[in-house]
């Protein structure tokens, strides 16, 4: 197996200043040298094959952008194993760095006064990129990112979406065999997220780019990733296929259904009656409408045949669980029911 | 804590290493870019200049009138000591470098990160942006150098061709040596968060020992003995000496060791701090 990055037992713990809020309490701060230790992320084991395109996901506070920059190597892991490429990432990093390229959401990664030709330029001189390389990344980026409107503005002059795919496109110009991209598609709205979604799935079936995502954003994964990771308070909470993801935590379809006429009291008692036994819920919306959950271990084609049986049906749809339903409901329960 | 050191050295080899030519064209397109960024702001950039342009005139005229009540104060007649006053002002205005300002905003918003993950390595990466940052200056001055020539005359050209290499060289190193110090602000602003503070106390030093107000032979014994021992007085004295052939043939050696030896010593410092800081620093912002 050729493994692009390998964590074992990763940790990384701050000591931070304790210091209460107020103006007092920042006058004592002073005099005061008190801290605690804050763990960022725990215990973290993953193996990514080389041309993977992974999904690491979880709340706020979750450790994402912590395991980015060990992975990387702008922070040193305070225990643990890790390697990107083969090498320990804060002792290679120079190295490391000619063959990852990563972009940090809402932070610029090209000169902030002067035009992104000119940082496209500069990037070039820098990781030595070679033209047929070059003349395709640049190509591919302006166009598929929609950029040559804005090239020779200066990057301080754009607006956040712009500004967020000359980073996309800075980032991927080396055609680095990692790309680490933590929320690289914030504050872009839905058109946007297309093409970006489009250039990485184009640059991976290229370059065989390993991608490893951070996103608040479901459907970015949902569209480039076959694999999810689900941090929760520094922890792995899920490691495997999304599709796997989406059957194990999904413990619900929904039958939409709506009705030619008025359904009577008597067929809709029955029904209740019929399906109460495996924790189907019917749910009324008016008198022609209704929605009807099946928990897993209901059978789907016995909820929908007895919907049909003692309902003048005219239209009826078969829903799964959204990926990001899921993972709100994960988020909500703290993580329970995973693992 | 058990972290990993068992890949270091063979890990090395499985990546495509970046060669000496990719450093060069790197650094020079950093050191360019630089540049550019900074002549976007071409009234502030100016202002500056014009700003400290006229501080300093505070410091001819109190000379000037110091020689109008005492004709021989110290060594220096009233013209050298003109000279000397102009020379180190445009040497000054040469090496002020926008790095540590910049850095301490980096660390501030947790940009730093970005400068971390470039090949060409971080010390390099930052002595670019501050060759950026001179080169801009250094044309900057060049009217100011004229004004200063119409005002003061000959006496602010290099007496020989000899004192002008000796110059320019030295001014090559008091780059690096300016250079080294702000390389350890830039560690402060790691460490504390924020560097101004020390940024601050940087200035006044340089203030002080740097022969920016006089030449070092001007200040009472105990001062002048404490500026020998240190690296302020390479960074705006020691070239104006030479340039001005004030400091002759023979003290010219000791004089360049002294700077190449504290430009080499602060950098080691730098990169020591550096590596230190380096495995616990935290990235701010998320």
């Amino acid at each position: 197996m050729d493994v692009a990055i390998e964590t074992v037992g990763l940790e990384k713990s701050y000591q931070r200043r304790k210091r209460k809020s107020g103006f007092w309490a920042g006058i004592r701060s002073y005099f005061s040298f008190e801290s605690e230790t804050v763990s960022a992320v725990s215990d973290l084991s993953f193996t990514i094959r080389r041309g993977e395109s992974v999904g690491l996901i979880g709340e706020n506070g979750a450790g994402k952008s912590t395991t980015v920059k060990m992975l990387t190597g702008i922070l040193v892991p305070s225990a643990g194993r890790v390697e990107t490429l083969g090498v320990v990432p804060w002792k290679a990093r120079r190295h490391l760095a000619q063959s990852i390229g990563v972009v940090f959401g809402q932070k610029p990664q090209i000169l902030w006064d002067i035009p992104a030709r000119a940082s496209f330029d500069l990037l070039k001189a820098m990781y030595a990129i070679p033209d047929e390389v070059y003349r395709f990344t640049y190509d591919e980026a302006v166009e598929r990112l929609e950029l040559a409107e804005f090239l020779d503005t200066p990057v301080r002059l754009l607006s956040l979406g712009q500004r967020m795919r000359c980073d996309l496109a800075a980032c991927l110009l080396h055609a680095p065999a990692v790309a680490f991209l933590d929320e690289p598609t914030i504050g872009l709205d839905v058109l946007v997220k297309e093409r970006v979604r489009e250039h990485l799935i184009e640059m991976r079936r290229r370059f065989g780019t390993t991608i490893l995502l951070t996103t608040h954003d479901l459907k970015d994964i949902s569209a480039t990733c076959e694999r999810l990771l689900v941090l929760d308070r520094g922890k792995l909470l899920y490691d495997g296929s999304r599709e796997g993801f989406q059957t194990r935590f999904a413990d619900e379809r929904t039958l939409h259904v709506e009705l030619d006429g008025i359904a009577s009291d008597e067929a809709k008692r029955a029904l209740d009656g019929e399906l109460a036994a495996d924790g189907v819920k019917v749910a009324w919306d008016g008198d022609r409408r209704l929605r009807v959950d099946c928990p897993r271990a209901a059978s789907a084609p016995r909820v929908t045949a007895a919907v049909l049986r003692r309902l003048p049906v005219r239209d009826l749809t078969l829903q799964g669980v959204e990926l990001d339903a899921i993972v709100s409901r994960l988020y909500r329960n703290g993580g329970k029911g995973a693992g | 804590m058990t972290v990993s050191l068992s890949l270091e050295g063979r890990d090395r080899a499985a990546l495509p290493v970046p060669s000496v030519w990719q450093l060069v064209a790197g650094f020079t397109a950093l050191a360019l870019r630089t540049a550019e960024s900074k002549l976007t702001y071409r009234l502030a950039t100016v202002l500056s200049l014009i700003a400290s342009g006229l501080a300093y005139c505070v410091y001819l005229l109190v000379w000037l009138a110091v020689y109008r009540e005492n004709p021989n104060p110290g060594p220096l007649g009233q013209q050298a000591m003109t000279a000397y006053l102009v020379t180190a002002f445009i040497v000054n205005a040469i090496l002020t470098l926008s790095l540590e300002f910049r850095f301490i905003q980096r660390v501030r918003m947790g940009l730093v990160g970005i400068d971390l993950l470039r090949p060409l390595g971080f010390l390099p990466f930052q002595i670019a942006q501050g060759v950026g940052d001179a080169l801009v200056n250094f044309v900057f001055v060049v009217p100011i150098f004229g004004v200063g020539l119409y005002f003061v005359g000959g006496a602010l050209m290099p007496a020989t061709a000899g004192a002008a290499l000796l110059g320019g060289l030295s001014l090559v190193l008091a780059f690096v040596v300016n250079f080294g110090l702000s390389y350890l602000i830039v560690q402060a602003s790691f460490v504390l968060q924020s560097g101004y503070g020390v940024l601050f106390m940087r200035a006044a030093l340089h203030q002080i020992f740097s022969g920016l107000a006089a030449p070092l032979v001007m200040f009472p014994d105990g001062l002048r003995a404490a500026a020998t021992f240190l690296p302020f007085r390479h960074v705006v004295e020691t070239p104006v000496l030479l340039w001005l052939g004030t400091a002759g043939i023979s003290e010219a050696p000791l004089l360049l060791a002294e700077q190449a030896a504290w430009a080499l010593a602060l950098l080691f410092l730098g990169e020591l701090i550096f590596r230190s800081v380096m495995r616990r620093h935290q990235v701010q912002g998320g």
